[in-house]
């Protein structure tokens, strides 16, 4: 027969806290607003959305191949018939003044008399960027085109471990890449 | 005393069997037809492609980017990395020839999505996406 060591905490905590380890221990939730749009949706759509005009969809198509090419990404795939690119790039996400920080509080932990003073691996090390750039052809003037693009990117730590996972949200990228855009397109549509 | 040591046993079963070694989840937890029943929507529409540029509008309004997109097979495959990593598939059929059907499943993590509520939020969406699709409202 099994006998458990005797003890002083009554018979409901303990279940509570075994309730609660079990939970902490396997249980995950799925947030309730996954798949809800947010309020700033119109704002966020505007910011990533541009029409262009060009004789025809592969013109826009290469025009936005050529962008990724100068942006020093890669195409990861093209779906042509629905109009969608998807490009990654990995690069570096050092930064001086972080590592300088980080640097700072091993240093001042050391001197501390603690052990296992590692901040500084928590340093950005690389983020890998994935951008999905979609074309869609206006169904009611024939030559233009509504681009969207959308970007999100993750950022490692110096022992691969993961820092950041976000959406890339400032206006002032998504300006520079649709400026691009608009060069890459006229250079397209005048070499032909 | 012997209530008492039931009482104390409960807690050590919830522990260990909350946490035992798991068999390969491979067909999931879900009932087949309920979890399509959750899953999927029908639309009056006669255009797959413009069905699947919704979607793919949909799910960038949700901040996902597209892994993978088969105007064929009519699938979309798409990521979100905001907080959590956050999967989606969305296939489009076409039911006959005046109607098509969407069916998207999700994933957060290693959970698999079973809440029909995420799932009629995302087509409250996209609802919203076939409409400014159909008549190119921006």
């Amino acid at each position: 027969m099994v006998r458990f060591a005797p003890t002083s905490l009554p018979a409901g905590s303990i279940l509570l806290l075994a309730a609660v380890m079990g939970a902490a221990g396997c249980a995950t939730s799925i947030p309730e607003d996954a798949l809800r749009l947010p309020e700033s949706t119109l704002e966020i759509r505007a910011m990533q959305t541009r029409m262009f005009e060009a004789p025809a969809e592969s013109d826009i198509l290469i025009a936005t191949i050529a962008v990724l090419q100068d942006m020093e990404f890669n195409i990861d795939r093209i779906e042509k018939p629905l109009g969608v690119i998807t490009a990654s790039k990995v690069s570096d996400a050092d930064s001086k003044s972080e590592k300088t920080g980080l640097l700072f509080l091993d240093i001042l932990c050391a001197a501390g008399g603690g052990s296992g003073c590692d901040a500084s691996s928590t340093a950005q090390d690389e983020q890998a960027i994935t951008m999905t750039i979609t074309v869609l052809p206006s169904l009611a003037r024939s030559g233009e085109f509504t681009v969207r693009v959308t970007m999100q990117r993750v950022i490692y730590d110096k022992m691969d471990r993961i820092r950041v996972l976000e959406r890339i949200d400032q206006p002032t990228i998504y300006e520079d890449i649709f400026d691009n855009l608009r060069k890459s397109l006229f250079l397209q549509v005048s070499s032909q | 005393m012997k209530r008492m040591r039931i009482m104390l046993s409960v807690p050590v079963v919830v522990l260990f069997a909350g946490c035992a070694l798991t068999p390969p989840d491979v067909t999931g937890a879900g009932t087949q037809l309920e979890m399509r029943q959750i899953q999927t929507r029908e639309y009056d529409t006669l255009d797959k492609q413009l069905t699947m540029r919704s979607v793919i509008a949909t799910l960038q309004d949700l901040g996902f980017t597209i892994d993978q997109a088969d105007s064929e097979l009519g699938t979309v495959t798409a990521t979100r990395l905001h907080q959590y990593s956050m999967r989606m598939t969305v296939t489009v059929v076409q039911k006959g020839t005046e109607r098509v059907s969407v069916r998207a499943n999700a994933r957060i993590g290693e959970d698999a999505v079973t809440d029909p509520a995420t799932y009629q939020d995302f087509f409250v969406a996209l609802d919203k996406a076939m409409f400014l699709t159909l008549h190119q409202v921006d």
